[in-house]
């Protein structure tokens, strides 16, 4: 057992896959420890279904290795590998019910029959869709297919559960109940699920483990926070909502300090970085959330106070989404400031503001 | 809007008098079919007799055994020919494609007694074969499998085809995808292309003329027959009415399939 | 070579109809081209030497009268169909109401009757002896029976009897999947129901118009049967010369050429169309 655990369940090495006119996946590397939930995330068209295809052995790849559980799976088809799919269109069989889509797979591994009985007794009970055997797929509800797909596959005991943007198509309240059951249904069988996902808000709800792709290069792989908190590119930066980016080189350190000066001339403070070096650091990235509002006599000593003014206001409910330009070089920030404060309330466009962040809110970025 | 309301039965007229003269002729010869007068229009009776006489006909019989057995081949192999047709068609890329779905147009754009004819000298000219039930099936194949073909690739577009790929993913291989998943969602298709094909093959006569040899007999053939060489072919008027009830119950079967289909 | 049979995956599924159109399609086809430019001897026998000679026959003022008639039948047909089972078509679809499917039904069913059946019918009908004869005979209104068949224009009538719902229906189709909200737009932007006809809803159906004449127009041009028993031995038709050669003279080769002849008019009419812009039809249909 202790071996097991130790292999990552699905390996990427490698891997290459080639379209006519364009290169898919290019040159990815990636492992996924046993029992977690990977997630690949990015925008459509950076290889991320590409990926997960090849895992499934539903494409085949052009250079590299596939390995699940140690083992090289390049030549063999999707039904003899040990892992199941969940599509994107769900892909349920009309003309089955919900009994016979779910021992599908079972039927087709000649399971005798009680026992295929018995697998989609548990997996119904475990979607929470006791009663509903007899259904046809045309007579659920978007929700209650999403969970027949999942069960379908998961009954087949799978070591890893590959799912194609599983939610996309339902609305937004059915999309966070089924984040929080997909979730809870991993936690109760401990598979190794393979996510994929174009909306950064469902990794960061869902994954144990996110890796950003982008024109299918892998970009950056990490626990949530991290990817949130500390995105190393502009790109990741950008993409996980921290739009405020500014270019800029290092020019002084100390205090456990750096400072940094952009192109524009803008001076911002940010933390020094233990294992990167000052030289590689190409910006720093600022969560709209982490711009504070100061009150307009507070002065400007300090670490990262600027003035600006503010351009648009836009109502978002638990927050307002504020445009400033600050007065100093022009540059236009981005910043959600709580609507609970009355300091916020009374602001309107046009007027002049006082902003700031703390240097631990500085994200240094590399590329 | 006194104008409107004459415009709109004046309409109505048009309309009822297009279906009228289009089934008249029809409904008259089913009607004369139960008369026990032999011709004209005098009514002198209701009978069965014609019914019971036709069913007395060996070669009648013989003939409608005949055409069932053609068209059921015909039908059989057309459908299952042309299903496979759509889906390679339609799933794949390969060289020949297009020449490929403008051939298979090709037996019904052009005339049928082209066709029949350029059958008739590939039969007699070039492979020789005796002509009989087999150049007829050859010959109904030959219209009926482009019908099938494009009835299948157009359901084969609104199917959605992940579902081949989930059962390869649970573990089906090809033939078992085919059996389980791919004939069962292309089912209505399948059978309305039956339901087409087979009517037609059965009353076909412009064609099969063509083809048969001396002394095969469909029932087409054998109503020409009648037609031709008989003075007073009253059993037609019996014959017809079967072939005016077996659209209808076709009609019925094709509706029925097609209410399945949208589901 | 086994290496390239095996990467043509699609070969099993589009093999067998792909034999068989080479086969009993392409193949008799051009055995016929080639069969139109040699004579048959006696016997029938087929002497294989190139030659003109059925093509001149057939462009003797007798045969090319026939040919050009019945282009012209074919032609009168369509026409008349397409005046007929456009309207019809149009009014099931706006108006039909609860009766849409029996109409349609009506409309599907004669298509589905032997076309011999149905011009025995017509014949039973018009003829002499026939029923409408005895009806007006018994009523006195004539003294005599009326001639009404073994003319081109009882020829022609059995062509549109059997040849309407073919136009009808693929017109009927194009009409019922056309978007109500198009016509609503034009009404919307002030179009009357002439113009919006004729800006809106004819050219949307254009696809269904030109799937119906090929259905309509290319049989109607070849057929023999509505000629043999509506116009006897009076009325000839291109069909009527491709039997006659075929099968009641045995000369093969003349036939053939008559064969040629009809098809190449056919894709010619054919290409004229897709020009005028029935691709959408083509696309329709394939």
């Amino acid at each position: 057992m202790e071996n097991r655990q130790s292999i990552p369940c699905v390996e990427l090495r490698n891997v290459v896959k080639r379209f006519p006119g364009v290169l898919a996946v290019d040159h990815v590397d990636l492992e996924i420890e046993q029992g977690k939930i990977f997630t690949l995330l990015g925008p459509s068209g950076c290889g991320k279904t590409t990926a997960l295809r090849l895992v499934a052995g539903l494409e085949t790849l052009d250079e590299g290795d596939i390995l699940i559980d140690g083992k090289v799976m390049n030549d063999i088809p999707p039904y003899r590998r040990n892992c199941s799919t969940v599509f994107q269109s769900l892909a349920l069989f009309p003309h089955m019910t919900v009994e016979g889509n779910i021992a599908y797979g079972l039927e087709r591994r000649k399971t005798p029959n009680h026992e295929i009985r018995k697998g989609v007794g548990e997996m119904l009970e475990l979607v929470g869709l006791e009663g509903m055997e007899k259904r046809r797929p045309s007579q659920l509800s978007g929700g209650q297919r999403q969970r027949v797909a999942v069960a379908r596959s998961l009954v087949l005991k799978p070591r890893v559960l590959l799912l194609d943007e599983p939610l996309a198509a339902l609305d937004r309240k059915l999309r966070k109940e089924m984040q929080v059951e997909l979730k809870r249904i991993q936690g109760e069988v401990g598979i190794t699920f393979l996510y994929v996902t174009h909306d950064q808000k469902e990794a960061l709800a869902i994954s144990d483990t996110i890796a950003v792709m982008r024109a299918g290069k892998l970009e950056q792989a990490g626990a949530p926070d991290e990817i949130y908190n500390t995105p190393r590119t502009k790109f990741i930066a950008d993409f996980m909502g921290a739009s405020n980016i500014l270019s800029g080189k290092v020019i002084a350190t100390g205090d456990g300090k750096l400072q940094l000066e952009t192109d524009s001339g803008l001076k911002v403070i940010a933390l020094h970085n233990e294992g990167t070096g000052n030289n590689e650091i190409t910006g720093i990235s600022v969560h709209p959330e982490l711009i504070e509002l100061l009150p307009s006599d507070a002065g400007l000593e300090g670490d990262n106070r600027f003035r600006g003014r503010v351009i648009e206001m836009i109502y978002q409910g638990d927050f307002i989404e504020t445009k400033i330009t600050l007065s100093q070089t022009g540059e236009l920030l981005t910043a959600h400031f709580p609507s609970r404060l009355e300091m916020v309330t009374r602001l309107s466009p046009g007027e002049e503001v006082l902003v700031h962040w703390s240097p631990k809110s500085s994200n240094t970025l590399l590329a | 809007m006194k104008a409107g309301k004459i415009a709109d039965i004046i309409q109505r007229l048009g309309v009822i008098l297009v279906y009228v003269v289009l089934w008249m002729p029809i409904v008259i010869l089913v009607i004369l079919s139960f008369s026990s007068h032999a011709i004209g229009l005098r009514w002198q009776g209701f009978t069965l007799q014609w019914y019971v006489q036709v069913l007395n006909t060996p070669k009648a019989m013989e003939a409608l055994k005949n055409s069932l057995f053609v068209s059921t081949v015909a039908t059989v192999i057309s459908t299952i020919g042309g299903t496979l047709a759509a889906y390679g068609l339609y799933k794949y890329k390969f060289r020949g494609r297009s020449a490929l779905r403008m051939s298979v147009l090709l037996p019904i754009t052009i005339p049928y007694v082209v066709t029949a004819a350029t059958l008739l000298i590939f039969f007699t000219q070039v492979i020789r074969i005796p002509m009989g039930y087999i150049t007829i099936i050859i010959a109904h194949i030959t219209f009926s499998a482009p019908l099938a073909v494009f009835i299948v690739l157009g359901r084969m577009a609104r199917v959605d085809w992940t579902l081949e790929e989930a059962s390869a993913d649970l573990g089906a291989d090809k033939l078992t995808t085919w059996r389980k998943v791919i004939v069962p969602v292309l089912l209505p298709a399948i059978m309305i292309s039956a339901a087409l094909i087979f009517p037609w093959s059965f009353n076909d006569f412009t064609i099969t003329y063509f083809v048969a040899g001396v002394g095969t007999m469909t029932l087409p053939i054998y109503i020409f027959s009648l037609m031709q060489y008989c003075r007073t072919p009253v059993v037609i008027n019996a014959i017809s009415s079967v072939f005016v009830v077996l659209p209808i119950i076709g009609l019925l079967l094709v509706t029925f399939l097609q209410r399945k289909e949208t589901t | 070579m086994v290496k390239f049979l095996t990467k043509q995956v699609h070969l099993p599924y589009v093999g067998p109809v792909g034999l068989w159109v080479l086969l009993f399609v392409l193949i008799p086809m051009g055995v016929a081209v080639y069969l139109s430019f040699v004579t048959s001897g006696p016997h029938s026998r087929i002497i294989h030497e190139f030659t003109l000679d059925n093509y001149r026959a057939l462009f003797t003022s007798a045969r090319l009268l026939i040919l050009a008639r019945s282009f012209q039948y074919a032609v009168v047909t369509n026409v008349v169909c397409l005046l007929v089972g456009y309207p019809l078509a149009y009014w099931i679809v706006r108006h039909g109401g609860r009766f849409k499917l029996l109409l349609l039904g009506g409309m599907i069913v004669p298509s589905w009757i032997s076309q011999l059946l149905r011009l025995y019918a017509l014949r039973r009908l018009a003829g002499d002896p026939g029923i409408i004869n005895s009806v007006l005979l018994g009523l006195g209104v004539i003294s005599s029976p009326v001639k009404m068949l073994f003319n081109p224009t009882a020829v022609v009538f059995g062509l549109i009897f059997v040849w309407l719902p073919f136009m009808m229906l693929p017109i009927y189709a194009s009409l019922e999947g056309l978007d109500q909200s198009l016509l609503e737009a034009s009404v919307d932007l002030g179009a009357t129901p002439f113009k919006r006809f004729f800006t809106v809803t004819l050219p949307l159906t254009k696809g269904g118009v030109f799937a119906g004449t090929i259905l309509c127009l290319i049989p109607a041009f070849g057929d023999w049967l509505s000629p043999l028993i509506l116009g006897g031995d009076r009325v000839l038709m291109a069909g009527s010369l491709v039997r006659l050669y075929f099968i009641s003279v045995g000369n093969f080769p003349l036939g053939a050429a008559v064969a040629v002849i009809l098809t190449a008019a056919v894709l010619l009419m054919i290409y004229i169309f897709i020009k005028l812009g029935g691709e959408e039809a083509i696309e329709r249909l394939v």
